[in-house]
């Protein structure tokens, strides 16, 4: 994996745009489960 | 429908960052220049420099939502200030691994105390402490006035850290591109897409934390109603 790396650099930058990515889908994977769970629960006291 | 237009604008910014060549000498608009000893990995100035400019702009928005609160003492604005503080935190810890990668394959290791590596390890320090603070504080209006006086404690140090400190030590990080002459060593094509991205990432910036005020204000409508 590194001496591939090491010898294709276009795949590193695309390796760190990807864990940008990862990071903010995550982030926002969490927002939207916080929600769920909120939206449940104001379901449920109505 | 601006949602969609920032999809697509982010999109274009990916897309162009990684299509258009490097080359020794540009000759055509679509052409980037080779920046010495970084090479191909110069496009990850498209991707690793937005991420800590986004961490700089919360970090600055929760100061500003911090100093709100101290004059108006509206809970929101402190619930505005902690939403940005930790988005920042987020964008921080990203701006670190992607850096973090990058060393590992320019300067053989993943972390070498470089100053800049060293001032943003502080900041994670400085708004983790953040956190646990707020976490540490039951009554409601006890912990918006503290987090907001730590939170523009903090927001002062960010500039020092991130701008200051970094400049006036030695340090490894690669400084043709964006450097200490205050001279700019990119062709126009490439300086674009760069400052494309920038705007790009602070409008992701600005949704996202919109989206945390929305849920944010939601559990505080839910907590009412509960008791």
């Amino acid at each position: 994996m590194y001496d591939f790396l090491s010898g294709h650099a276009l795949y590193i930058v695309l390796t760190i745009v990807l864990i940008c990515w990862f990071g903010i889908f995550f982030y926002l994977y969490t927002l939207d489960r916080k929600i769920s769970r909120i939206e449940k629960q104001l379901g449920n006291m109505s | 429908m601006l949602k969609i237009v920032l999809g697509i604008w982010l999109t274009i910014v990916i897309v162009v960052a990684f299509a258009f060549p490097i080359v020794p000498q540009p000759q055509q608009w679509f052409e980037y220049p080779v920046i010495p000893g970084l090479e191909e990995k110069a496009r990850i100035l498209f991707f690793h420099v937005p991420m800590s400019w986004t961490t700089v702009v919360a970090f600055f928005v929760s100061m500003i939502y911090g100093i709100r609160y101290l004059k108006t003492k509206n809970l929101r604005d402190d619930m505005r200030s902690v939403s940005s503080a930790g988005l920042g935190l987020m964008f921080c810890v990203l701006a670190t691994v992607t850096g973090s990668v990058w060393a590992k394959f320019n300067w053989g290791s993943f972390w070498n105390w470089d100053p800049r590596e060293t001032s943003i390890f502080i900041l994670l320090l400085i708004y983790g402490a953040y956190f646990a603070l707020r976490s540490a504080l039951e009554d409601e209006a006890k912990r918006a006035t503290l987090a907001a006086v730590y939170a523009i404690i903090a927001g002062v140090t960010v500039p020092f850290f991130i701008f200051v400190m970094p400049r006036i030590m030695a340090s490894l990080h690669p400084e043709p591109i964006v450097n200490t002459e205050g001279k700019v060593h990119m062709n126009a094509t490439m300086l674009i897409v760069f400052l494309s991205s920038l705007a790009g990432f602070t409008a992701l910036f600005a949704w996202m934390l919109q989206l945390r005020i929305r849920l944010a204000r939601l559990e505080q409508h839910y907590y009412q109603k509960e008791n």
